[in-house]
């Protein structure tokens, strides 16, 4: 068994393992630091398949970004274990037919596409992977790049709308007024006569 | 010539006898000989920051214990790992252990890339500086977790305090970075050391064709460490300690020693990154001034660490609103539009790897 | 590739041996004694009244999504960065759109005022 092989099965087993544990673990905050650990380990294994960025990448955003949300609302959202754990039953025919629907989906996309489409050309030797796929992105996939940048704006836009709520009656200062003060504006130095040296006040 | 004095002498003996198990051992090896120098640093820098935090105060610092005071820190380390292993009752325990840790390791894998001559890097790999931009963004965890897992309110809010403005320093952190990307071409950390080699020494550097993002750079990685004067987060006069508050002994040594290793990378990556690395600050032609070595980056991240101690010394501490204010609606904008820029200056030839 | 990336898995695994191992001396070597009033949580010494878990202003969700969407963004330039000079011109073009929308929804966040800190 090559060293590579033993590494795809730690990295395999650790990662099933985590995944388990997200959905079975009590503690909300615990199951949300097992999905850090899943994300983490499948991006060892993406490595592992030469995919360098996309498994740096999948670190960056989903472990380093994505994840640090979900710890905020899981945290702050003081979620009770007893009432989760009721609606277990109640709510597992709906996950099971969710969870089966995107199966399908998932798997007829994965054979639609292995029929059709061609392997895009083998990494030439020597190019970084990032450049590879930098070029395969800005030319190829030119058109789906950009529709991504409209759909980060809406998302940018539909995050502002549904959470920001002004608060009334708040005491806050304009930060860019008070760096914008000047000294002139605050001081004013007057020049005057001192007393005189011998007389009394 | 270092490096190939123990590479014949304890890599090559090592994988002759033990093979794959040896290149572990070596690997284990070079990952000490770099951990354990940051680690006596950290050391080192703390009685740097009270002498020079006393110089700028006109009083002595630390002048007791040792030769100049220098072995006051290391009082202070065994001092801290003598102190008493304490958990508050209403604490997550497991967390609570386990935060220090998670907190530690980032900042030191991050130095796994970090290229301190030519050739003399842990792991060169390709994507070095899309990875030390991953691990950065991993040392919000150590933070949020401490401050849940205290279940105190100071490490509450510090915590969050924290999270947040680390957050989004990073946004303009990994900007500044795209800019240094754009210029070197590659995300190589030795290749962008290179591509900031030539004539010109010091002036090869990419901190002139990108300076706004250089100063956003650097000033980020102020507000990433949670240093002053972007240290709200443990802003004694408010929450006590922030995050930590909750830690004592060993643990607070832990989070002491991950604050102080981030600091010391943000500098080494500074220098690599925007003044050239290895590179002399003088010309190639100058003959033994203008060699590259590791000596030339040590003498840059040192300037930029003295930087960190010169910040506390004289600025106040900034409220929060402009902490974000600073962030969000002065480096933001800046940093994108410089990558614009930086992208039209190269695409016309007026920078580029080898170019003035 | 994995001949790279495995000293930064050892990396990791010794940067963690050294943090257990700075955790367990201070765990055998520090003093141990139970007290109650010390194991409360810290207040400057008034008596913590409720759980420290409290509800926190939307407003951190705000700035956690904003993150999120502008990290997203910068995982798309770090590949454009690398090969924007061998496409050309297009590629600069292309970037220039990208970092348009960006812009577009960050001013309207800024006049909105979603990046302000009351």
């Amino acid at each position: 068994m090559s060293f590579e092989l033993i590494l795809f099965y730690l990295f395999a087993t650790v990662l099933t393992v985590a995944a388990l544990g997200v959905i079975t673990v009590k503690n909300s905050v615990h199951a949300a630091l097992l999905l850090v650990l899943t994300f983490f380990t499948a991006a060892a294994l993406w490595l592992l398949l030469q995919a360098e960025f996309l498994a740096i990448a999948l670190v960056l955003v989903y472990v380093g970004a994505v994840m640090v949300l979900f710890l905020f609302v899981v945290m702050m959202l003081d979620i009770k274990v007893e009432p989760l754990r009721e609606g277990f039953v109640r709510y597992l025919p709906i996950g099971a037919i969710v969870a089966v629907v995107m199966l399908v989906e998932m798997l007829g996309l994965i054979g639609l596409k292995t029929m059709s489409a061609q392997a895009l050309p083998a990494d030439p030797a020597g190019a970084s992977n990032t450049a590879w796929l930098g070029k395969a992105l800005f030319t190829q996939f030119l058109l789906p790049f950009e529709v991504a940048a409209v759909i980060l704006t809406v998302a940018l836009i539909a995050a502002v709308m549904l959470t920001l709520r002004r608060r009334v009656g708040v005491k806050s200062q304009d930060p860019a007024k008070q760096v914008a003060v000047k000294a002139s504006e605050r001081v004013r130095i007057v020049k005057m006569e001192s007393a005189s040296k011998g007389g009394t006040p | 010539m270092l490096s190939n004095f123990f590479h014949s002498w304890i890599h090559d003996p090592l994988i002759a006898h033990a093979g794959t198990f040896g290149l572990v051992v070596w690997l284990v090896l070079c990952i000490l000989a770099i951990a354990v120098p940051v680690i006596l640093t950290v050391a080192l820098y703390v009685w740097w920051e009270r002498k020079v935090l006393g110089w700028m105060h006109v009083r002595m610092g630390p002048n007791s214990v040792g030769p100049a005071g220098l072995a006051q820190t290391f009082a202070d380390v065994f001092k801290l790992l003598l102190k008493e292993y304490f958990m508050p009752q209403a604490a997550s325990k497991f967390l609570f252990v386990v935060a220090p840790l998670i907190a530690l390791v980032p900042a030191f894998a991050a130095w796994a890339v970090v290229p301190f001559d030519d050739k003399v890097v842990l792991a060169d790999v390709n994507a070095g500086l899309l990875y030390l931009l991953a691990m950065t963004s991993l040392g919000v965890y150590g933070i949020i977790l401490a401050g849940w897992s205290s279940n105190s309110k100071y490490a509450m809010l510090g915590a969050m305090r924290s999270a947040a403005q680390v957050v989004s320093y990073e946004i303009a952190m990994g900007m500044a970075l795209v800019g240094v990307l754009i210029c070197a071409g590659s995300l190589n950390l030795s290749d962008i050391v290179r591509a900031q080699g030539g004539n010109w020494g010091i002036f090869n550097g990419f901190w002139l064709p990108l300076f706004p993002l250089f100063l956003v750079y650097f000033i980020s990685g102020v507000a990433e460490t949670n240093r002053a004067p972007f240290d709200v987060a443990e802003g004694e006069s408010e929450i006590v300690a922030g995050f930590h508050v909750e830690y004592s002994g060993a643990p607070f040594a832990v989070f002491f020693l991950t604050e102080y290793a981030n600091m010391i990378l943000i500098s080494f990556l500074a220098s690599v990154l925007f003044l050239g690395g290895w590179n002399s600050i003088f010309p190639v032609s100058w003959g033994f001034l203008g060699a590259p070595g590791w000596w030339w980056l040590f003498v840059k991240a040192f300037f930029f660490a003295f930087f960190y101690l010169w910040f506390r010394a004289a600025f106040p501490r900034y409220r929060y609103d402009q902490i974000m204010r600073l962030g969000w609606k002065v480096f933001v904008p800046i940093t994108i539009v410089w990558v614009l820029v930086a992208g039209c200056l190269v695409y016309f030839d007026i920078v580029g790897p080898g170019k003035v | 590739m994995l001949a790279e990336y495995f000293p930064i898995l050892l990396f990791l695994i010794v940067a963690g041996g050294i943090g257990i191992a700075l955790l367990l001396v201070g765990a055998v070597l520090g003093p141990r004694s139970k007290n109650k009033e010390k194991s409360e949580a810290y207040e400057c010494g008034f008596e913590a009244f409720e759980d420290a878990r409290m509800q926190f202003d939307v407003r951190y969700y705000l700035i956690a999504i904003l993150f999120i969407l502008f990290d997203l963004e910068i995982a798309f330039l770090f590949p454009w960065a690398v090969v924007f000079k061998q496409i050309g011109l297009v590629a600069l073009v292309e970037m220039a759109m990208f970092l348009a929308l960006l812009l577009l929804g960050f001013v309207y966040c800024w006049k909105k005022g979603a990046l302000e800190w009351e």
